[in-house]
């Protein structure tokens, strides 16, 4: 019996430390505080295939590449931190600009508050832990509130990377290439490795204004119609996504588009810039409350940093003088009271100043505060919350309905209720 | 009296609740059966904009084009039926191909079991109801399970009709196109309609993809003011997004295809792309016919389901060895262990292909074939869906949200699930 005691309570004792959110050194795990832009080194980098999104509360599901076979990978839910950005062909971008399949990518960190995650919480240590059925280490990192996702181009284009490629292997208008990335500026060597990934007749291929196919490099001249050929260390952009591959092969990437040259992608950048700038005139510039410095009757002084990321003609439109309004939002980013539009509740008044802080700026933040003042401050605006700013100038539209909040923050989209549980 | 009026309402909630079941003629309404495909002029038709998608379980919603206003409008969840086909470019698709805030044509059936339909079942009468807050009727139709889904140039092409372009007004690279559908003999088929462009829009010329600017450039389009287009006759992508002036419904033209060239193109991409999809996840059909032999031995007819490219169907051959394997409604495939699909799947030979001589109703291709296994397994039952691998298909693995594991495997495990969805 005094056994039986002594076995549950070393079970306890090992449950509890597994479950610790201490570290075995004693030292807390770095997890993001409110109303502080966390630093970009103390996140955990991963990268995965989108394999489902759910655009409007920010968040979705990563199949992420660890050291294992990884078809066996459940897709691994995430949430972009409020600040979070997300980018595609080298521009800012929404989740829903993002194709499924597409490799991103990501800088994680632990959520801020495990009480209020709208994913999963796991055991802080969780990316150490094996996953077990071949699937090893890594795929379910415990960071999945995400401050940086984008795609391999923007990767290449953030960190002054190219790809250069070696050999190619084709045959009725598929096959494979190896390549590199490598810096742009520093010529190849040993050291990096080369991967080998597969392409296919959906394969994109962009030349200046000019999309094409496998086929019509084919029937240039540039590719042989089958056959290996050296690819002379050409460097160009790739986008990656993942499809099933056979032989028992663990991870092998695929080819999903080709940019041959950079007029091909600063025009795939422009397009997405131009989507992105439109769908942020009409949800808002997010950003944070700094301070609020109350006045009487309502009146108050509200300072305001603008997250970061976005086209700098966005920022460019906050001016002082220009009129304004602020509504609280989630930390989804979702409008509050939007049945009649953000502007309904919003707070109302004049841009008193704008500033452009010195030093070094956080990725999250745009490094841009704005002082504004209102006659009738509303409760969603305390420091360390979201808002959602629009500058005057910007339509004044009312939101779909799966992007605000009529009710309660318990309101999400798609709710559970849309999967019927039978039988 | 008040025993009276307590009556008066009873049978007026018993006369409702009667309407939710049966049509006002009486008759039953009409749902798809187990192995039969449903005649397309049966089912309801209308557009909506993608707004969710749950690829691996061939669901999603869509916020439905009814009479008000359209912004209001909570996305409406659907379920692809098996052989429900999915156009994308004017080539078949996946779920997954298509960019959320396209807008898709529906055609559509109440869910043919309501028991065990992946989405919620509604009145059968839904579509007729007022949804109240200005939101008009037709957003949430019970019809939900859906036969076809295709985007607008998909839409054209199969009906043969084209948008023929008139008015433009442009002011910094974005403004509006009235427009309107039309057929090859000049009738018109849709009322004008005035879209949305800006500085996004892709426009497609021959291999090129064209930008606002550049057309503006090349001086078709002026940089601001309006011009008339002249009736000049493309194919639009049609999006939505919000609008000024509490406009009830506007779309967006997310692409233009100028010539016969580009549209071409882009329905070969997305072609190879299906095919490349089905190779890997197998071609689905429904089981016709088994008669059972000694041991295990069976020989099964099933028709293999409509919409694919020629190509696939043309690797289906009297002699080739086969694999034949249980699958869901969903089309996501029984694993039997995560050692993959062929580990649990029906081997043999196929042992006929026939066409029939008549068009193939919706959905089925018209092709049945004819395989013997050794061993059949359970699944493999008539009017049960399937999916069949040539050998020369490559032999991979799908990733895990698109199987079900083993005998704990339920209809609940689903992707996502409620539980990704914390309550706090």
């Amino acid at each position: 019996m005094k056994s039986l005691h002594l076995v549950r309570f070393s079970l306890f004792i090992v449950l509890y430390l597994s479950l610790s959110p201490v570290r075995a050194n004693g030292e807390e795990p770095f997890r993001p505080q409110i109303g502080v832009f966390p630093p970009v080194d103390k996140a955990h980098c991963f990268r995965g295939e989108l394999t489902f999104v759910d655009h409007a509360n920010r968040r979705g599901s990563v199949r992420v590449a660890g050291s294992g076979m990884f078809f066996r990978n459940s897709p691994h839910p995430f949430a972009m931190l409020p600040y979070g950005i997300t980018r595609y062909h080298g521009a800012p971008a929404d989740l829903r600009d993002i194709p499924l399949g597409t490799v991103l990518h990501f800088k994680g960190y632990l959520p801020t508050d495990p009480n209020t995650s709208v994913v999963p919480v796991f055991p802080v240590d969780n990316k150490s832990k094996d996953a077990n059925h071949n699937r090893g280490t890594g795929i379910f990192p415990a960071e999945n509130h995400i401050i940086l996702a984008e795609d391999e181009p923007s990767f290449c284009l953030s960190n002054d990377l190219v790809w250069e490629l070696g050999k190619l292997q084709i045959q009725n208008g598929k096959g494979s290439l190896t390549a590199k990335r490598r810096p742009k500026d520093i010529a190849s060597s040993k050291e990096i490795k080369e991967e080998l990934m597969t392409f296919d007749a959906g394969t994109r291929i962009w030349r200046g204004r000019e999309l094409l196919t496998v086929d019509e490099l084919i029937e240039e001249g540039v590719w042989p119609a089958s056959g290996g050929k050296s690819l002379d260390s050409q460097t160009v952009l790739l986008g990656i996504s993942w499809k099933p591959t056979p032989n028992g092969i663990f991870t092998r990437f695929h080819v999903s588009d080709i940019w041959l040259d950079e007029q091909a992608i600063q025009r795939a950048t422009r397009k997405q810039t131009e989507v992105h700038k439109e769908f942020i005139r009409t949800r808002w510039m997010p950003g944070w409350i700094d301070t609020v410095e109350y006045g009487k009757f309502g009146q108050a002084t509200v300072t305001a940093t603008l997250f970061g990321g976005m086209a700098p003609s966005l920022y460019a439109d906050f001016k002082e003088g220009v009129s304004a309004r602020i509504n609280p939002v989630a930390e989804t980013l979702r409008h509050s009271h939007g049945a009649y539009g953000p502007s309904h509740m919003a707070c109302r008044g004049p841009i008193l100043s704008v500033k452009k802080l010195s030093g070094e700026i956080p990725v999250g933040s745009s490094g841009i505060q704005i002082r504004f003042e209102t006659d009738l401050i509303t409760e969603g605006l305390r420091p360390g919350r979201i808002v959602r700013i629009w500058p005057g100038t910007w339509p004044a539209v009312n939101v779909p309905r799966e992007e605000y909040i009529n009710d309660s923050l318990e309101e999400r989209f798609p709710p559970p209720t849309i999967f019927p549980n039978y039988r | 009296m008040q025993r009276s009026t307590g009556f008066c309402f009873l049978l007026i909630f018993w006369l409702t609740s009667l309407q939710t079941t049966l049509t006002l003629s009486g008759a039953e309404p009409f749902r798809p059966k187990a192995g039969e495909f449903p005649p397309i002029e049966k089912a309801h038709s209308y557009r909506g904009e993608l707004t969710f998608v749950d690829h691996a379980n061939r669901r999603g919603s869509l916020r439905v084009e009814g009479s008000g206003v359209f912004r209001k409008n909570d996305p409406h969840p659907f379920a692809m039926l098996p052989y429900g086909i999915v156009r994308y470019h004017n080539a078949t698709a996946d779920l997954r191909d298509i960019p959320l805030g396209t807008v898709m044509h529906v055609k559509a059936f109440l869910p043919p079991d309501p028991k065990i339909s992946a989405v919620p079942v509604l009145p059968v009468d839904n579509k007729n109801r007022d949804a109240n807050h200005n939101r008009g009727k037709g957003i949430f139709p019970a019809e939900n399970h859906v036969l076809l889904l295709e985007d607008e140039p998909s839409y054209c092409l199969r009906n043969g009709l084209a948008w023929q372009l008139k008015q433009l007004t442009i002011a910094n690279s974005q403004g509006t196109i009235v427009a309107q559908r039309t057929t090859p003999n000049g009738l018109m088929t849709s009322d004008e309609e005035t879209l949305t462009f800006n500085g996004a829009t892709r426009i497609w010329r021959g291999r090129e993809l064209l930008h606002v600017t550049d057309i503006v450039e090349e001086g078709l389009w002026p940089a601001a003011g309006d011009k008339s287009l002249e009736d000049f006759k493309v194919l639009l992508g049609i999006t939505w997004k919000p609008t000024t002036g509490n406009i009830f419904t506007q779309f967006h033209i997310s692409d233009i295809w100028l010539d016969d060239t580009s549209i071409q193109r882009a329905s070969r991409i997305q072609n190879e792309t299906h095919k490349s999809h089905i190779r890997s996840r197998w071609m689905p059909a429904q089981v016709d016919t088994v008669e059972y032999g000694k041991f295990g031995r069976a020989t099964v007819t099933a028709t293999l389901f409509g919409g694919m490219a020629p190509t696939l169907y043309q690797d289906f051959k009297k002699g080739k060895a086969a694999m034949m394997a249980s699958s869901e409604n969903t089309l996501k495939h029984w694993a039997g262990g995560s050692a993959g699909t062929s580990q649990m799947a029906c081997r043999g030979t196929i042992q006929k292909v026939s066409k029939q001589d008549a068009p193939p109703t919706l959905g089925s291709s018209g092709i049945q074939i004819t395989f013997e296994t050794d061993l059949i397994t359970e699944g493999l039952r008539p009017s049960r869906v399937i999916r069949i691998r040539p050998s020369h298909w490559p032999d991979v693995q799908v990733p895990r949200e698109e199987y079900l594991l083993d005998r704990k495997a339920t209809d609940k495990q689903r992707f996502p699930t409620p539980d990704i969805f914390p309550s706090y």
